[in-house]
């Protein structure tokens, strides 16, 4: 696959000084556990309303448990919000804790970041209005930091992006999937990273997995979740691999599972697997990299931006609304009913693919456009409509 | 109006619809088709026995619960 001058120009991204690179400069406020939440959505709502003017609200990460979390679900939910926290699209952030030991802890493991953080403990305070408060002068603050950071000249290599699809149909597997493929072809080839997950749905396709792999180890290691993952499953009585798809899917026409995952390996093209990743896990190289992770999609992508994806492309056949709020979330869709219907959720459009007006090099070319403009920060729908949850999976029970 | 219907694999004895005309009943190949298939259904290229596997993307994505004659539609209550 050759590299066009769009790749080898780059982009207009945030520079880090450790090298990394963002597509947008958030100010972020992360709630390390529900006891904080509502302090911060406080905090973040008077903040928002001060500076409503700038029209760049605070991006607000709220965790959910922390207490009560057996060790490896405690560690991941740490990892992950940390992962956040220091998220290359964030210019400066607010880690908000419950107690004065959990805020030590944070501000001991980021003491070394070199963007710009400040860690506070809600009960340090005198008052509910009082940690309201104490938390919307450290945005202040760190508002101030981040305006620190301007776009510059970086490498298309910089760019990690996380591949994603939901409400897949047939059109998914003939338009979004195997155009995005196009594309991860190019950006691979150029030094991206892609990072593709939902271990569910590759039970099926253990041959592409072995076929496109860079090692036979590295195929063995994503082939082994898959088994991990298909024998969980089977736990309660169903048998997935015969009958599964969601009711939707059926609706719009699959039947079972293997089809689901056969259409859906079309968007990592003919790229080979450099890597196997845990939920959250940073990518040690560029290239193609799977992570285990579970199949409902506002969980996968919190995995794959937590692992540093800046953008996510997401395929779909019929209309699902998620997102990411702080990884630009791109949807891509061939499906012409669900085109004209939701025209304000979706922004690479496909359908001239169907009936041979455009060819894949084509779509291709349009999945890349889009990148490189939200990269450059034209906003996506989703990120107009504030679409995108965070959600770390527990794999125990809490106590 | 014949239907738009794609093989994906050569080696498929189903074709997927994908087009809106259902109430069409041939492919632009010749394909004759038995009843309304929507958007992104199958259709039987072939006759396939009660218990032979349906083929897409050159692998069986499932079984035949009964026998599917050539041009019908194949889903869930008539695979498993």
């Amino acid at each position: 696959m050759s590299i066009t001058a769009a790749e080898s120009l780059g982009f207009r991204g945030f520079m880090r000084p450790d090298g990394r690179v963002g597509v947008r400069n958030h100010l972020a406020l992360v709630s390390t556990v529900a006891l904080a939440n509502r302090t911060a959505e406080h905090a973040a709502s008077h903040f928002d309303r001060v500076r409503a003017a700038a029209g760049d609200p605070v991006l607000l990460i709220c965790g959910e448990f922390q207490r009560g979390l057996q060790a490896g679900d405690a560690r991941l939910q740490d990892e992950v919000l940390e992962r956040l926290a220091t998220h290359p699209n964030v210019g400066a952030a607010v880690v908000l804790c419950h107690d004065r030991r959990a805020a030590q802890a944070w501000a001991t493991r980021l003491a070394a970041w070199p963007t710009p953080v400040e860690v506070l403990a809600v009960m340090d305070s005198c008052g509910v209005q009082h940690a309201i408060d104490r938390t919307v002068e450290a945005l202040i603050r760190m508002d101030a930091m981040r305006a620190g950071f301007a776009r510059s000249d970086c490498p298309f290599s910089s760019l990690s992006l996380a591949l994603e699809c939901g409400g897949s149909d047939a059109s998914s597997a003939v338009c979004s999937n195997p155009a995005i493929g196009r594309f991860v072809d190019r950006a691979v080839a150029a030094g991206a990273t892609v990072i593709v997950s939902e271990t569910a749905e590759f039970i099926g396709g253990e041959e592409v997995v072995r076929a496109q792999s860079q090692s036979p180890a590295i195929a063995q290691a994503i082939i082994d979740r898959i088994a991990i993952t298909e024998s969980r499953m089977a736990g309660d009585g169903d048998h997935y691999r015969g009958v599964n798809p969601t009711a939707e899917n059926i609706e719009a026409g699959l039947t079972t599972l293997v089809e689901k995952t056969m259409g859906a390996l079309c968007k990592i093209g003919e790229a080979r697997f450099a890597g196997c990743l845990g939920f959250g896990e940073r990518p040690s190289t560029a290239g193609l990299q799977f992570m285990d992770t579970p199949f409902f999609s506002p969980c996968s992508i919190t995995g794959m931006v937590a692992a540093g994806a800046q953008i996510t492309l997401f395929s779909m056949g019929v209309f699902n609304p998620s997102g990411n709020t702080l990884a630009p979330t791109i949807k891509v869709c061939g499906n012409p009913d669900t085109l004209s219907r939701w025209s304000d959720g979706i922004d690479v459009g496909l359908a001239e693919l169907i009936d041979g007006r455009i060819g894949l090099d084509e779509a291709g070319m349009r999945v890349r456009d889009a990148v490189l403009r939200v990269a450059e920060g034209e906003l996506t729908h989703t990120e107009r409509w504030g679409e995108g949850q965070f959600i770390i999976p527990r794999m125990l029970p809490t106590f | 109006m014949p239907r738009t219907a794609l093989t994906v694999h050569p080696g498929d004895n189903v074709v997927t619809l994908l087009d809106f005309n259902v109430d069409d009943r041939i492919t632009q190949e010749g394909l004759p088709l038995i009843g309304s298939i929507p958007f992104g259904h199958k259709a039987a290229s072939r006759d396939i026995a009660s218990g032979e596997p349906v083929i897409k993307y050159g692998v069986p994505i499932c079984v035949a619960s009964r026998a599917i004659q050539i041009g019908e539609h194949v889903h869930v209550h008539n695979c498993r």
